[in-house]
C-alpha cells in the first residue's frame, strides 16, 4: 500500500477541519486535509441562520457571555458541560472577529459594525448573518485563506475509511483516492476527525447527501467511544416535502407558525417565547398539532412571512423565499410556507474535552459535529453550532500543536493493521452476488425515523435494535455491482452504509437506556426529565453486536439545574 | 392551502462514460411527482435501480455546487431543478442528461474540474487586510451599501457551470473565465485589500479577452453575473500599469461607447465598433453574432457605461 507521513491529518474539510489544519499549519507543522467532497461542497456550506457571538462593544447593553453560557445550558436541557459552554460564549466574539477580518461579509448595521439578529433560546439577540447563507460565506472565506498559505495539503475527494491504531496511541488513516480507488496509508502523529453529521440516517433530514456518519464509526471501530449518541435534533422548519431547511432566521425575523385552522399554535406550547422557543419544543408541538388533527393534508403546518413585507424578505431570507418557491411552489411574500420537523443536528459525538482530546486513544482529536465537547447537551441552540466548530476547531488545533511538541516517535510497526483496514473494504468488492446498499439503506432510514425519532418508547426501541441487528446481519451479503476503478461511488456508498448501520444500533441502544426526557431525547413512556438518575452523560463503545454503555457526570460550574420552561 | 400534486412517469436519459466504454446513452424510468429534484431522481436510480451510475451531489438546496450538469442541454444545477417543470417546458416525457461541456468527462456525469479549481486559486481568491487590522489594531468597518455589492459577487459556489458555456474560455488560454473574474471582483473592490496592483495584473488584461456573450449570465444558478463584474473590472484599467495590447484594444472600445453617448446620448453600435476595432474588424465579428444568434446580447452589452458609472462612483466612495 502507498504511504504518507504527516504530523497531522484532519479528517474533513467543513469549518471543524479547516480551522484546525490553519491552526496546526501556522504552527509549522505539516498538516493533511482528507475529505470526500471539495471542501467548499462539505456541509458546512448549508448552514443558513448564523453563527452566535457575545462581542464586545457590538451587542444589546444588557447581554453577556454568562448569559450566553447560561441560554447554551438551558437549551441544552442541564446536559452541557459548563466549563464548554463558558468557553464558547467567552471566545465567541473574538472568532466572528477573527473571520471578519479574513473578509466573511457579515450583514452591517448602517454605522458599519455587524448586525445581529434573534435565534430560539436567546435572551439577547446574538446571532450574527450573512443573508442567510452564513455557512457558505464562512466555509468559502476560511478555505479560501487556508488553501492560500501553500501549507495544508488537501486530499479531496479521498475517502477516509479506517483509523489505525496501536495499543495506546493512534497511528494514522487509511484512505482510497476515490478518482482511482488507490489506498494510502498516512503516517500521522495526531488525526482530527472533523468528518461532520450523519443525516442520511433518517428518512427525513436537512442535510447534505454526504452525512453519512463516516467519523462516529470510524471511532466505533476503533474501539472510541461515543458520548450521548441517543441526543438527535430535529428542527422544526424543514419544507414540506423535500425537507431542505428553512432557517430558523424566519422565526427571529418575525414569522409565526399556524396550523390549518389558522390558528397560532405555539402559544399553546411555550407562551413566553412563542415561535423562538427552542427546536425540541417546538418541533413536538408542530407533530402534535399534525397527530391531533390540526395540520394541513399530507401532514405540514404553514410558516407566514408574508407580513414581513417583500424587499425585507428578499434582502434577509432570500434563501428562503427562493427554495419555497423552487421547491414548493410557493411565493412566500404572499402564501404560507409548508413546513414539518425534520433530522437536522447530531449532538452526540466523539467523547472528547475542551481542547479536542480523545481520553481513550493517545494522539485522536474531534471537532465540529463529530464530535461531542459537549457545548448542546440535549438539544442544540440554533446558530451555536457554526460557532462550535471554529471555536472548538481552533481549540482543537492548538492542542494537537502542543501534543507535536513533546510527541516521541513509536517504535513498532503497523502496516500490517493498515493493510488490514484494505482489505476489510475490498471485500465487498469480491463478492459475486447478494444485496446491494440501496435494499438496506432505504429501511435504516425508515426504522430510524420512525421508532428513533422525535418521539421514542421502550417497544419502538427495542423494535429498531433488532431491526437493524438484521440489517447488520445482511450486509455481510452486500456486494458491488460496479466492478471499474474510476470515480466507483457505488463502493463508496457501500462503505457509507456500513458506517451508518454500525452508528444507528449505538443510537437506538442508547435511546432505549435513557429512561426518560431531556431535550431531543422525548421518551412518551418516561415523559419527564429525571435529574436523580439521569443527569449524566453516556459514553457508548460498540464490541461485536454489543454496545457497552457507562455513564460519566456532567461539568458544573455555576449554573444548578432549572425547570426549563419558555 | 394545500399544496397540488401530480406525478408522471418519466424517462431519463443519461449520457454515461467510462474511459474503456467512451460514451454511451442508458435510460432509466421512473415515478415523479411535483416536487422531485432531478439531485432526487438520480438519488432514487442510484439506490433503486442502478448503483453504477455516478454522479456528483451534496447539499441538495443549491449552495454546494457539486451537481452541474446539461438537463436537455441546458447547464443547470441538478438539485435546482424539478422533473416535472421539465417535462412542461419541453412538453416531452423524456429527458436527457448529460455531464457539463468543455471539462474533461472522469465518470458518467462526473467531470475533472481541475482546470476549473486552477482558474479559481489563480486570482488570489482572499482578503489581505492590512497588518494593523490583521493585529487587531486598526478596525475597518465596511459599508452596508459596499457589503451588499460585494457580497453579490462572493456567492459563487465553484459550480464550474459558467466555465462550461463560456465561448471564450473554450478559444483564449489567455482568459481566466467568468467564475474567477467575479470572484476577482470581489475582492478587487473590497476597500479594505491591499494588493489592488497585484489584482490589476491579473484580471486586467483577462478582462479584456471576454466576448460579452452573455452566456455566463444566462446559465449561473446563483445569479452572480460574472460579465458584470467583468465590466466593472474593466473600468479599473485605467489603474493598471504596463498595459497589453488586449488592455490598450479594449479601453480604446470603451472610450468609443463613451463618447458615441456624450456625442448623442445614444449608443451608437457601428460607431463604436469601428472606431475600437477598425472596419474589417466589427464586420467579423457582428457577422460572428449573427451566426449565433447572439445579436441581441450585441446591443445588451452597450450597457456597460452604465455600470462603469457606478463602478467609478464606487472607486470615489
Ligand atoms: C441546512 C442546515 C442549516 C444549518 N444552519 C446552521 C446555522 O445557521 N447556524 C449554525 O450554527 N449551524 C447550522 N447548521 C449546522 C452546521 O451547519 C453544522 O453542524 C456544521 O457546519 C458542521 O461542520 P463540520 O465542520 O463539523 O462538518 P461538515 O461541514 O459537515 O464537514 C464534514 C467534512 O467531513 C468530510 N468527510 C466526512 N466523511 C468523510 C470520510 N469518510 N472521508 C473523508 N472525508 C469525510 C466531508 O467531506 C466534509 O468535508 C445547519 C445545518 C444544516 C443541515
Ligand atoms: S460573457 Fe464573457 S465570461 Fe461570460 S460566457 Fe461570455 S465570454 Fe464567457
Ligand atoms: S459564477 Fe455562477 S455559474 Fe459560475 S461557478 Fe460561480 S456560481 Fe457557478
Ligand atoms: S447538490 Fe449542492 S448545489 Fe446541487
Amino acid at each position: 500500500m502507498e504511504k504518507l507521513s504527516y504530523d497531522a491529518v484532519i479528517i474533513g474539510a467543513g469549518l471543524a477541519g479547516l480551522m484546525a489544519a490553519h491552526e496546526i499549519s501556522k504552527a509549522g507543522y505539516s498538516a493533511a486535509v482528507i475529505s470526500k467532497v471539495f471542501p467548499t461542497r462539505s456541509h458546512s456550506a448549508a448552514a443558513e441562520g448564523g453563527i452566535a457571538a457575545y462581542v464586545n462593544g457590538n451587542s444589546d447593553p444588557n447581554d453577556s457571555p454568562d448569559y450566553m453560557a447560561y441560554d447554551t445550558i438551558k437549551g441544552g436541557d442541564y446536559l452541557v458541560d459548563q466549563d464548554a459552554a463558558e468557553l464558547l460564549a467567552y471566545k465567541s466574539g473574538e472568532i466572528v472577529e477573527l473571520l471578519e477580518k479574513w473578509g466573511a461579509l457579515f450583514n452591517r448595521q448602517p454605522d458599519g459594525r455587524i448586525a445581529l439578529r434573534y435565534f430560539g433560546g436567546q435572551t439577547y439577540p446574538r446571532t450574527r448573518f450573512v443573508g442567510d447563507k452564513t455557512g457558505m460565506a464562512l466555509l468559502h472565506t476560511l478555505y479560501e485563506r487556508t488553501s492560500g498559505s501553500g501549507k495544508v495539503d488537501f486530499y479531496f475527494e479521498w475517502f477516509a475509511w479506517e483509523l489505525i491504531r496501536d495499543e495506546s496511541r493512534v497511528r494514522g488513516v487509511v484512505a482510497f483516492d476515490m478518482r482511482n480507488m488507490v489506498p494510502f496509508f498516512f503516517k500521522a502523529k495526531a488525526v482530527v476527525i472533523a468528518a461532520g453529521g450523519m443525516g442520511m440516517l433518517y428518512r427525513h433530514t436537512t442535510n447534505s447527501y454526504i452525512g453519512t456518519g463516516d467519523g462516529y464509526a470510524m471511532a466505533l471501530r476503533a474501539r472510541v467511544a461515543l458520548k450521548d449518541p441517543e441526543f438527535v435534533q430535529f428542527h422544526p422548519t424543514a419544507l414540506y416535502p423535500s425537507d431542505i431547511l428553512i432557517s430558523e432566521a424566519a422565526r427571529g425575523e418575525g414569522a409565526v407558525l399556524k396550523n390549518a385552522k389558522g390558528e397560532r399554535f405555539m402559544t399553546r406550547y411555550a407562551p413566553k417565547k412563542l415561535d423562538l422557543a427552542p427546536r425540541d419544543i417546538v418541533s413536538r408541538a408542530i407533530i402534535t398539532e399534525i397527530k391531533e388533527g390540526r395540520g394541513f393534508p399530507g401532514g405540514y403546518v404553514g410558516l407566514d412571512i408574508s407580513h414581513l413585507g417583500e424587499e425585507y424578505i428578499k434582502e434577509r431570507l432570500a434563501l428562503a423565499y427562493e427554495a419555497a418557491k423552487t421547491f414548493s411552489g410557493v411565493d412566500a411574500t404572499k402564501e404560507l410556507i409548508p413546513i414539518r420537523p425534520a433530522h437536522h443536528y447530531y449532538m452526540g459525538g466523539i467523547d472528547v474535552d475542551i481542547t479536542g482530546k480523545n481520553p481513550d486513544v493517545i494522539g485522536l482529536f474531534a471537532a465540529g459535529e463529530a464530535a461531542c465537547v459537549s457545548v448542546h447537551g440535549a438539544n442544540r441552540l440554533g446558530s451555536n453550532s457554526l460557532l462550535e466548530t471554529l471555536v472548538f476547531g481552533r481549540e482543537t488545533g492548538n492542542e494537537v500543536v502542543k501534543f507535536l511538541q513533546s510527541f516521541t516517535e513509536p517504535s513498532s510497526d503497523i502496516d500490517k493493521e493498515a493493510e488490514k483496514a484494505e482489505q476489510s473494504a475490498y471485500d465487498i468488492v469480491k463478492k459475486e452476488s447478494g444485496v446491494h446498499f440501496g435494499d438496506i439503506l432505504e429501511k435504516l432510514r425508515d426504522y430510524m425515523w420512525e421508532f428513533v425519532g422525535i418521539y421514542r418508547d421502550e417497544n419502538g426501541l427495542k423494535n429498531a435494535v433488532s431491526e437493524i441487528l438484521k440489517l447488520r446481519e445482511q450486509m455481510k451479503n452486500m456486494y458491488v455491482l460496479d466492478k471499474s476503478k474510476v470515480y466507483n461511488t457505488e463502493f463508496y456508498n457501500a462503505l457509507e452504509l456500513k458506517n451508518m448501520i454500525d452508528l444507528g444500533l449505538v443510537i437506538a441502544s442508547t435511546a432505549l437506556n435513557r429512561k426518560e426526557s431531556r431535550g431531543a431525547h422525548y421518551r412518551t413512556d418516561y415523559p419527564k426529565r429525571d435529574d436523580q438518575n439521569w443527569l449524566k452523560h453516556t459514553i457508548a463503545y460498540l464490541s461485536g453486536n454489543t454496545v457497552e454503555i457507562t455513564y460519566k457526570p456532567v461539568k458544573m460550574t455555576k449554573w444548578k439545574p432549572e425547570e426549563r420552561v419558555y | 392551502m394545500s399544496l397540488k400534486n401530480e406525478e408522471a412517469e418519466v424517462i431519463i436519459k443519461v449520457k454515461r462514460y467510462t474511459q474503456e466504454k467512451g460514451f454511451y446513452w442508458q435510460e432509466y424510468k421512473l415515478k415523479v411527482d411535483r416536487f422531485t429534484q432531478f439531485t432526487e431522481a438520480l438519488r432514487r436510480i442510484k439506490s433503486e435501480q442502478d448503483p453504477t451510475l455516478a454522479y456528483r451531489a451534496s447539499c441538495h438546496m443549491a449552495v454546494c455546487g457539486s451537481c452541474g450538469m446539461k438537463i436537455n442541454g441546458e447547464p443547470k444545477l441538478a438539485c435546482k431543478t424539478l422533473v416535472l417543470d421539465v417535462i412542461k417546458k419541453y412538453g416531452s416525457n423524456v429527458i436527457t442528461i448529460e455531464p457539463m461541456d468543455y471539462f474533461k468527462p472522469v465518470k458518467d456525469l462526473v467531470v475533472d474540474l481541475d482546470d476549473f479549481y486552477n482558474r479559481m486559486h489563480k486570482v488570489k481568491p482572499r482578503l489581505y487586510p492590512s497588518n494593523e487590522v490583521l493585529e487587531g489594531k486598526a478596525e475597518h468597518r465596511l459599508k452596508p451599501e459596499d457589503q451588499k455589492v460585494l457580497w453579490k459577487f462572493a456567492q459563487c459556489i465553484w459550480c464550474g457551470l459558467c466555465v462550461s458555456a463560456c465561448p471564450a474560455v473554450q478559444e483564449d488560454p489567455e482568459f481566466l473565465g467568468p467564475a474567477a473574474h467575479a470572484k476577482g471582483f470581489r475582492f478587487l473592490a473590497d476597500p479594505r485589500d491591499t494588493i489592488t496592483e497585484e489584482r490589476l495584473k491579473i484580471l486586467i488584461d483577462s478582462a479584456w479577452r471576454c466576448t460579452y456573450c452573455y452566456m455566463c449570465y444566462n446559465v449561473c444558478p446563483r445569479d452572480i453575473e460574472p460579465v458584470t463584474a467583468i465590466k466593472k473590472t474593466r473600468a479599473f484599467s485605467r489603474l493598471a500599469k504596463d498595459k497589453t495590447e488586449v488592455i490598450k484594444t479594449g479601453e480604446k472600445h470603451t472610450e468609443a461607447v463613451h463618447s458615441s453617448i456624450f456625442d448623442s446620448g445614444k449608443i451608437m453600435g457601428s460607431r463604436v465598433y469601428l472606431s475600437t476595432y477598425g472596419l474589417l474588424g466589427s464586420m467579423k465579428e457582428m457577422i460572428f453574432l449573427m451566426q449565433s444568434g447572439k445579436l441581441k446580447y450585441a446591443l445588451v452589452k452597450e450597457k456597460a457605461v452604465e455600470n462603469i458609472q457606478e463602478v467609478r462612483k464606487l472607486l470615489r466612495g
